[in-house]
C-alpha cells in the first residue's frame, strides 16, 4: 500500500550551470560579450569588413603566370614535374594501347575470369555483361580511356598509400603527423583538389591523374596503418616469443594479419579513383567523365546518360569484385587455385588472339545501340508534361522553383544578413557544444579564414545550399533509418538499393537531377541529397541496430512501448552514430553542391569551374580553398571528440 | 593387505645441485616515467602501489621477486589478476623489459644478452604458450605449428615434417591443414602448445594457457600437460590464477599478490602452513585431504600396530589413506621404504579434514601428544 512519490527533478539554476555545455556556452557568451563591441566598433559591417579580407587573386595570378611561363624552362619542371609527367602520360598510354590491343573480346574475357577467380561465377558473368553493355552503348573507347587512367592512378596511389600506410603503422610519430592530415584529406570535396594541380601540370592526363591519386591515396594509407596496427596483440607476441626478427615479424605476421584492412583499402581507393577519375574530366581526363561533362554542359540528357551508365556499372563491377575478394579472406583455400588461375590466363589469351585473327578489335558500330535519341525523346515528353502545371502536384520545375524561393533564398539571404561576427559565434558554440574546444578553434579559424579570402558572400551562398540538403537528407535519412532499423523486411529491400547508390560516383548523380529539375541551384541540392541520403541510412540502421541488445531487452522487460524503446533507449545509446551520420552528411552534401557548380548551382563550385574555364587560376583557387574551409569548418562542428577521461586510470 | 596404489609424483626429479634453469633475483618492473629510479630508491620501494602511484606515477607490476626454477620441474606462479604474474613471465625472456635486478638462464644472464644471442634464447631454449592461443589466422595448423622453425630458417620439407610429428603428439592428427578460426579453443590450445613444443625447447613457459577454456577442456588439456611432462620431464613454468590447477600441476608453486611473491613452497606447504592470512584465505576452500600427504597426519607408530593395517606411502594424499582406512577398518601404516615411519587413523585423518590438526613444517613426524 506504500506509495512511493518521487518528487520530480528540479533543475535549478546551480544544477543547469553544472551542466558542462551550458558552462561552454556562458565561457563564450562572456567572451563574446567583450570581443563583439570591440569587433563591431572596428568594422560595422555586415558582411566580412573589407579592411579584414587579403586580395590573394593577384600574387596567385601572379604565380600561376610565373608557372606558365617557367614550365619548360625552370629546373623544378624540368627534372621533377616534367618527368612526373612524362612518367604519367607514357603509363597510361602503355595500358590504354594494351586495352585496345587485346580487343572488346578480350578485354571482357580478362574481366570476367578475373572475376571468377576473385569472386565467383555470378560476378563474372555480371561483369561480362557490364563490359558488353558499355561497348553496346557506344561508349568502349571512352570507357577503355578512364579504365586506363584508373588502372595507372590506382596502381601509384596503392603504391604511395601503402607506403605511407607502413610508415604510420609501424612508427608512432609518423602515425601522429599523417594521421591528421589524412584525416582532413578524407572530409574535403575532391573538386578542391583540381586546382593545385592543374596550377603545377596544367590542364590533362597528368594533372588529372595526379589528382586522382592524392585523391584515392588515403584511404589506402589510413587502412594499411590501420590493419598494422590493429593487429592481435597476443598474436604479434607470440610471434616474437619464438625469437623472430622485426623483418620476419613485418612480412610473416603484421601484414598478412592486415590483409582484411588492405583489401578493403585497395576497394575504397579504387572506388575513390574511379569517382575523381570521372570528375577530372574537368581538367582533361578524357574518357566518359568527358562525355558526361560535354552533354552536361549543353544538356544533352541522353548523350549523358549513355557515358553515365557505363560508370554505374564499372563502380559496380568493381566494388562486388573486390569485395568479394575481401570476403575470401580466411575461408578455406581452393586446392587448385593455381591452375584455376592458368585456365582463366589461357582462355583471355585465346580469345584475344581469336578477336586479333578475326580483325574485331575495335567494338562494332554496326552492335553500338543508341540511347541518346530515344532518352532526350522522353526528357522532351517530361519538360512537356511533367515539368510544370501537373493539376493537384505541381511539376518538377515547379518544385525546384518553389525550393529555390522558399527555402535557399531565405536561407542564402538570411545568413549573408547575419553580421559576420554571429557567424562566427554560432559556430563556436555548435562546434564547442558537440566537440571540445580544439575543434571549435579550429572550425572558427576555418571560416575566418573564409572572410580573409574575400570569398565570403559566396561561401555563404553554398553554406545555404548545403544547410538546406542536409536538412531535407536528415530528415529523410534518419527516418528511413529508423524504419529499416526496427524492420527486417524494409532493411533487406534496402540493402541493394544502398549498395548500389553509395558505390556511383558523385558526378552521375548529375545526370538525373539535370533532366528532372533542369539546371540551377535547386538541382545541385537534389544531387545532393541523393547522393549523401543512403550513407545517412546505412548509418543511422547500423547505429540503431547496434545498440545493446541487452539494453533493448530491459526495457522490454520493463513494459516500455516500442516508442519508448526508441526514444528512451535506441536513440540515446546510437548518439554517436547518429552524429556521425550528420557529419557524413555534411561532408557527402558539400562535396556534390559544389559540384553542382556545373549544372548552375553558382557559389564556390561555379568559381572553380570558371577558374577553370577561363583560365583565370587565382579566383578557381581561392573558392579552391574556401571549398576547403567550408569542408573543414562543417566537419569539424560536427565532430565529437572524447575528452581525454584517462587520467592515470 | 595390498599397497594404494597412489599417485606418482609428476617426476623422478633430479634435485641435485646443479644451476636452476631459470635463477631469478631482486626483480624489478616498474611501468611509468623515469620508471628505473623506483627499485633503486629504498623511499619510494617502501610505498604502497597507490603511494607509488600518486608520487611517482609509475607502477610496480613486479617488486623485488626472486625464486630458482629447478630442471625437470613444474614451477607455478599463481596470483590473481593484476598480481603482476603475466608480466613476470614476459620478463624471463624479456618480452617485458626488466627494470632491475638480475635474470639467469643456466646461469647466463639474460639481461645482458645483446639482441642477437636474446633471440637465440627465444629460439631455441624458451618457448611461451598464451593465453588466447596467439596463432597466426591466415595459416593451417601445421604452418602454425611449422612457425618457429620457420623462424629458425629450417627448410619447408624438415619443419613440416617436424611439424607433423609433434602435432600427432599433442593429438591433432588429421586436422594439419584446417585454419585456427575452425578448430574448438582446446584444439586451438593444443596447436598453440605443438607451436612451442616443436622448437623442442629447454623449458616451456605457459601464460594462462587454459583460462580461456571451458572446464571440462580445461581439465582436459591440464592432463595433457601432467602427461607431457612425465614423458619428457621438461622444465615448465605455468603462470595461472586458478588454485585448483595450481595445486594440480605445481611442483612448487609462487603465490603472488601485489607483484610480490607471498609465498613460495610445494603445494602441500602452501595449503598445510599458508605464510599469512592474505594465503590463508586464499587456500581456505582447498579440499585438504587432497593436497596434504600422510606425512602431516601421522603419529607416531606405537608397538601393538606394528605389522597390521593397510600399508601407505608418505607422499599419498590424506583422502587416499582415508580409503585405506575406511576399507581396512583399521589404522594404516606409513610405509616408507620397507619401514613403518608412522601411524594414521581415523581420528588424525579427520583432524587434517577438519583443519584441526596442529600444523607442523610438513615433513617432520607428528608429535604423538599432538593427536
Amino acid at each position: 500500500m506504500a506509495t512511493i512519490t518521487a518528487s520530480p527533478p528540479r533543475v535549478g539554476l546551480p544544477a543547469l550551470l553544472k551542466h558542462r555545455a551550458v558552462h561552454k556556452l556562458l565561457l563564450l557568451a562572456l567572451a563574446a560579450a567583450i570581443l563583439v563591441p570591440l569587433a563591431n566598433a572596428r568594422w560595422a559591417s555586415g558582411t566580412w569588413p573589407s579592411a579584414l579580407t587579403v586580395d590573394f587573386s593577384e600574387p596567385l595570378a601572379k604565380a600561376s603566370d610565373w608557372i606558365i611561363d617557367n614550365r619548360d624552362s625552370h629546373p623544378l619542371f624540368l627534372y621533377f614535374f616534367g618527368h612526373v609527367s612524362n612518367v604519367v602520360v607514357i603509363a597510361v598510354r602503355a595500358v590504354y594501347l594494351t586495352l585496345l590491343a587485346i580487343g572488346w573480346a578480350g578485354v571482357t574475357a580478362l574481366g570476367a575470369l578475373v572475376a571468377w577467380r576473385v569472386a565467383g561465377v555470378r560476378l563474372a558473368l555480371g561483369t561480362a555483361a557490364a563490359f558488353l553493355a558499355c561497348g553496346l552503348l557506344g561508349m568502349w573507347v571512352p570507357t577503355m580511356q578512364t579504365l586506363a587512367l584508373m588502372v595507372a592512378a590506382v596502381l601509384a596511389s596503392v603504391v604511395v598509400g601503402a607506403l605511407l600506410g607502413l610508415a604510420a603503422g609501424l612508427s608512432d610519430r609518423m602515425d601522429r603527423l599523417l594521421r591528421p592530415v589524412l584525416d582532413t584529406m578524407q572530409v574535403l570535396p575532391a573538386f578542391a583538389y583540381l586546382l593545385p594541380v592543374v596550377l603545377v601540370f596544367g590542364i590533362g592526363v597528368p594533372a588529372a591523374v595526379l589528382a586522382t591519386v592524392i585523391y584515392a591515396a588515403p584511404p589506402m594509407a589510413r587502412l594499411t596503418s590501420l590493419g598494422l596496427r590493429g593487429a592481435d596483440k597476443e598474436v604479434l607476441e607470440a610471434v616474437e616469443s619464438l625469437g623472430s626478427t622485426a623483418r620476419q615479424r613485418l612480412l610473416t605476421a603484421r601484414i598478412p594479419l592486415a590483409r582484411k584492412e588492405l583489401l578493403l583499402g585497395l576497394n575504397q581507393t579504387i572506388m575513390m579513383a574511379l569517382s575523381m577519375a570521372v570528375i577530372a574530366a574537368v581538367i582533361g581526363a578524357g574518357g566518359l567523365g568527358d562525355r558526361v561533362y560535354q552533354a552536361l554542359a549543353s544538356v544533352d540528357v541522353g548523350a549523358a546518360l549513355a557515358a553515365g551508365i557505363p560508370i554505374v556499372l564499372l563502380a559496380v563491377v568493381l566494388d562486388r569484385v573486390t569485395c568479394a575478394a575481401g570476403e575470401k579472406i580466411g575461408a578455406e583455400p581452393e586446392p587448385h587455385g593455381g591452375r584455376g588461375w592458368l585456365i582463366a590466363l589461357a582462355g583471355v589469351v585465346a580469345v584475344a588472339v581469336a578477336g586479333r585473327l578475326a580483325g574485331r578489335l575495335d567494338w562494332p558500330d554496326s552492335w553500338v545501340v543508341a540511347i541518346a535519341e530515344p532518352v532526350n525523346r522522353a526528357v522532351d515528353w517530361m519538360t512537356a508534361h511533367l515539368y510544370s502545371g501537373v493539376p493537384v502536384i505541381g511539376g518538377t520545375a515547379d518544385w525546384a522553383g518553389h525550393f529555390t524561393t522558399w527555402v535557399l533564398d531565405p536561407m542564402r539571404d538570411g545568413l549573408q544578413a547575419l553580421p559576420w561576427w554571429s557567424v562566427l559565434l554560432i559556430v563556436a558554440a555548435l562546434a564547442w557544444v558537440i566537440g571540445t574546444w580544439r575543434t571549435a578553434l579550429t572550425a572558427v579559424l576555418a571560416m575566418a579564414a573564409i572572410g580573409v579570402l574575400g570569398v565570403w558572400k559566396p561561401s555563404l551562398d553554398t553554406l545555404s545550399q548545403v544547410l538546406a540538403a542536409v536538412a531535407v537528407t536528415l530528415v529523410v535519412g534518419f527516418a528511413t533509418g529508423v524504419a529499416a532499423a526496427r524492420s527486417d523486411r524494409l532493411e533487406r529491400a534496402l540493402r541493394p538499393v544502398l549498395d548500389v547508390f553509395q558505390t556511383m560516383p558523385q558526378f552521375v548523380y548529375l545526370i538525373p537531377v539535370v533532366a528532372l529539375f533542369g539546371v540551377g541551384r535547386a538541382p545541385a541540392v537534389a544531387a545532393a541529397i541523393v547522393y549523401a541520403l543512403p550513407a545517412v541510412v546505412r548509418i543511422t540502421t547500423q547505429g540503431l541496430r547496434q545498440v545493446d541488445p541487452a539494453a533493448m531487452e530491459a526495457s522490454g522487460s520493463l513494459g516500455a512501448t516500442s516508442w519508448q524503446q526508441l526514444r528512451q533507449v535506441q536513440l540515446p545509446l546510437a548518439r554517436r552514430a547518429l552524429l556521425l551520420a550528420v557529419n557524413q552528411g555534411l561532408v557527402l552534401v558539400l562535396a556534390v553542391v559544389v559540384i553542382g557548380g556545373l549544372v548552375g548551382g553558382g557559389a564556390l563550385g561555379y568559381d572553380v569551374v570558371f577558374g577553370l574555364a577561363q583560365g583565370d587560376l587565382a579566383t578557381g583557387l581561392v573558392a579552391g580553398a574556401a571549398i576547403v574551409c567550408l569542408g573543414l569548418m562543417l566537419d569539424r562542428v560536427t565532430q565529437p571528440t572524447e575528452r581525454r577521461a584517462k587520467k592515470g586510470a | 593387505m595390498t599397497e594404494i596404489p597412489t599417485l606418482e609424483p609428476p617426476t623422478e626429479q633430479t634435485m641435485d645441485s646443479s644451476t636452476p634453469v631459470f635463477s631469478v633475483e631482486g626483480l624489478w618492473k616498474v611501468f611509468g616515467p623515469k620508471a628505473e629510479r623506483v627499485p633503486a630508491d629504498p623511499e619510494l620501494t617502501a610505498l604502497d602501489p597507490a603511494e607509488l602511484r600518486a608520487r611517482t606515477g609509475c607502477t610496480a607490476a613486479v617488486r623485488d621477486v626472486g625464486f630458482d626454477v629447478r630442471k625437470g620441474e613444474v614451477f607455478v606462479v599463481m596470483g590473481l589478476s593484476g598480481s603482476g604474474k603475466s608480466t613476470l613471465v614476459r620478463c624471463l625472456t624479456r618480452l617485458i623489459e626488466p627494470t632491475a635486478g638480475t635474470i639467469a638462464i643456466d646461469g647466463e644472464d639474460v639481461r645482458a644478452m645483446d639482441r642477437s644471442r636474446l633471440r637465440e634464447l627465444r629460439r631455441h631454449r624458451a618457448a611461451m604458450v598464451f593465453q588466447h592461443f596467439g596463432l597466426l589466422p591466415h595459416r593451417t595448423v601445421i604452418d602454425n605449428v611449422a612457425y618457429g622453425l620457420e623462424i629458425q630458417g629450417m627448410g619447408k620439407a624438415e619443419r613440416r615434417e617436424r611439424a607433423a610429428e609433434v602435432v600427432a603428439k599433442v593429438g591433432l592428427d588429421g586436422m594439419e591443414h584446417r585454419r585456427p578460426g575452425q578448430l574448438s579453443g582446446g584444439q586451438q590450445q593444443r596447436v598453440g602448445l605443438a607451436r612451442a613444443l616443436a622448437v623442442d625447447p629447454e623449458v616451456l613457459l605457459f601464460d594462462e594457457p587454459f583460462s580461456a577454456l571451458d572446464p571440462m577442456i580445461r581439465r582436459d588439456m591440464q592432463e595433457e600437460v601432467v602427461r607431457l611432462h612425465h614423458e619428457e620431464g621438461r622444465t615448465m613454468v605455468f603462470i595461472t590464477h586458478d588454485l585448483q590447477e595450481a595445486l594440480k600441476l605445481g611442483d612448487r608453486i609462487a603465490l603472488m599478490r601485489g607483484g610480490r611473491i607471498v609465498q613460495l613452497g610445494t603445494p602441500e606447504e602452501i595449503v598445510g602452513s599458508p605464510a599469512d592470512d592474505y594465503v590463508r584465505e586464499f587456500v581456505r576452500d582447498v579440499p585438504r585431504e587432497q593436497v596434504l600427504t600422510v606425512r602431516t597426519a601421522m603419529r607416531r607408530p606405537s608397538a601393538d600396530q606394528d605389522g597390521s593395517g593397510p600399508a601407505v606411502r608418505p607422499d599419498a594424499t590424506v583422502s587416499e589413506a582415508i580409503e585405506a582406512v575406511a576399507r581396512a577398518g583399521a589404522p594404516a601404516r606409513v610405509m616408507d621404504k620397507g619401514r613403518c615411519v608412522g601411524v594414521v587413523d581415523s581420528d588424525t585423518l579427520l583432524g587434517v579434514v577438519a583443519g584441526t590438526e596442529q600444523t607442523a613444517p610438513p615433513g617432520t613426524v607428528q608429535p604423538e601428544e599432538a593427536v
